[in-house]
Formats: C-alpha cells, structure tokens, sequence
C-alpha cells in the first residue's frame, strides 16, 4: 500500500488523541493482518469512498474504551454498555473525518459514511477491499499513570 | 450563562457538556434537534446556542435559519459544531447567519475561544 495511503490514518490518530483525548499516544510496529477480525473488545468501523475505497477500523480493549468514554464524557463506566459503545462510534466518526482532511491535501476526496461499532473480541468483519489489511497500535498509559500496563488503541485499515 | 446544546446524539451531548463544564459553564439544556430546541428557546432564558448539523426533524441549518429570523432570540450567539465531512456547508451556515462554527476535534481551549467569538459578533 502507498505510504500517502497511510500516513493520513497515523496523522489523523495522533491528532485526535492528542485533542479529544489528551494522550500522546506512541506509534507501536505496524503489521499486515492474516484475518479480517476485530483487534480488540470495542470497534468502530467506518467505510470510505471517493476517488478511493477503504475501510479504516478502530479498535480498543475494554479498559482503553472505557477510558476514552471517562475521558471524553467526564463519568466513569464498569462496562461496555450503549453510552460506551456510542463514544467509540464518536471517536471513530472524528479520527475518519481528520483522515479525510489529511486524503483532501494529496487531492483524494472521500466521502462521509456513518460508524458501526462491533462488540467482541475476533469478531469478523466486512472491508471493502481485497488488499490486506494493515494494523497499527498506538500505545498510551491510562490516566497518565505510566506504572501501568499500557493500553492500546488499533487503526485497522484497507484502502486502495 | 445558560447554553442550549442541540445535538441528535446523546453521547455527543454528554461529550460537549463536559467540554463546557471544563470552562466553568455548568448550566446546560440539551435538545435532541431543531424543533425541540425551538420549543426550550420559547421557555427558558438562553445565552448561547451551540448545534450540530445534521439532525433529524429539524436540522442544525433549519434550526439557524429559524433562529435568525425570530426577531425575539436572533440576538443568541449561535455556535455550530461541525464534522470535518461537512466542512463544505459551513458557507452555508455563514450565509444564514451562524456567528462562528466549531470543526470536530475541539480542545476545552478551542471551544472556549468559539464562544467567545461568536458572542463578540453579536456584540455581547
């Protein structure tokens, strides 16, 4: 996959991270995924269209979704219930259209599509696409407590 | 200051409530959409308006325009949340008369700094 294809969903992540969620969140290795599954607890996916076609997913273990609910609503959660499930869809909604931005400066218009959030773990999804499917995790420590395990966050994308 | 938040999502709401609590605005009256926030506006005493775009009965566009043309409330700095994808209507909502907009991902500092823009071209 072209690197311009890419670096919009790293741009976009980061950015969003930092504004929405107040993390700096590390780039870990990115990898090409063998199965189209979901990565974590909680997905949000969202398909693209325009000039190209794509579909980007973003996908947190329970601990990070809850996070980011805590975070971007100001109330704590124990589970992944709807409020949950809706944030992620919101979080999902805002990292795509940033991505979008990024895609209009190399002239590639995308169209907006509205987020399905899947719960579960290796539950399998649809892209659009017949390329394979690269996986990139962004590390962070909940609530800036780096004695703690770090969560993850994957950008799950397809785009050609 | 009493802000009316219009916003279809509930979660939305929740997240621009807590944005506002974070520069010290804890009074809110949330809307599910344009009618409903046309209904709040008849009742209560508002300060400033902030609403998304698309919604269902009455969208945010609609909703401006009804605002804007209601000699009684057309005074309300009117701020609009927008997504990226829908950066192309924001002339639109320029043109009926919104006093500033906000594009998704916003900072409290972001936020802040709308509202204080939007209530400066109203003259308030």
């Amino acid at each position: 996959m072209d690197i311009k294809y890419i670096n919009p969903f790293i741009i976009a992540a980061q950015t969003v991270f930092k504004t929405m969620l107040g993390i700096s969140a590390e780039m870990g290795k990115p990898a090409l995924k063998n199965a189209n599954r979901t990565s974590g607890d909680v997905t949000g996916i969202m398909g693209l269209v325009g000039d190209k076609k794509g579909t980007v997913a973003i996908s947190l273990r329970e601990a990070g979704a809850r996070f980011v609910y805590k975070t971007l609503v100001g109330e704590e959660c124990d589970s992944i219930n709807q409020d949950v499930v809706d944030a992620i869809g919101e979080i999902t909604n805002i990292i795509s259209g940033q991505a979008r931005k990024e895609f209009e400066k190399n002239d590639i218009n995308l169209n907006a599509a509205i987020p399905m959030v899947i719960v579960g773990k290796e539950v399998e999804m649809n892209f659009i696409t017949k390329i394979p499917i690269i996986s990139l995790p962004f590390y962070f420590s909940l609530d800036n407590d780096n004695s703690k395990e770090k969560e993850v966050i994957y950008i799950d994308f397809s785009f050609e | 200051m009493n802000v009316l938040v219009v916003d279809d999502f509930a979660t939305m709401r929740k997240i621009v409530k807590n944005v506002l609590k974070q520069i010290g605005i804890e009074s809110v009256v949330e809307a599910e959409n344009g009618k409903m926030a046309l209904d709040v506006l008849k009742k209560e005493s508002i300060d400033l308006i902030i609403s998304d775009w698309i919604m269902p009965e009455m969208t945010g566009i609609d909703f401006l325009k009804a605002c804007k043309s209601d000699e009684t409330i057309k005074n309300i700095p009117f701020l609009m949340v927008t997504a990226e994808a829908q950066k192309g209507c924001i002339m639109e909502a320029i043109k009926s008369g919104v006093d500033n907009y906000i594009v998704k991902p916003f900072t409290p500092d972001k936020l802040q700094s709308a509202i204080e823009k939007a209530k400066a071209k109203i003259g308030k």
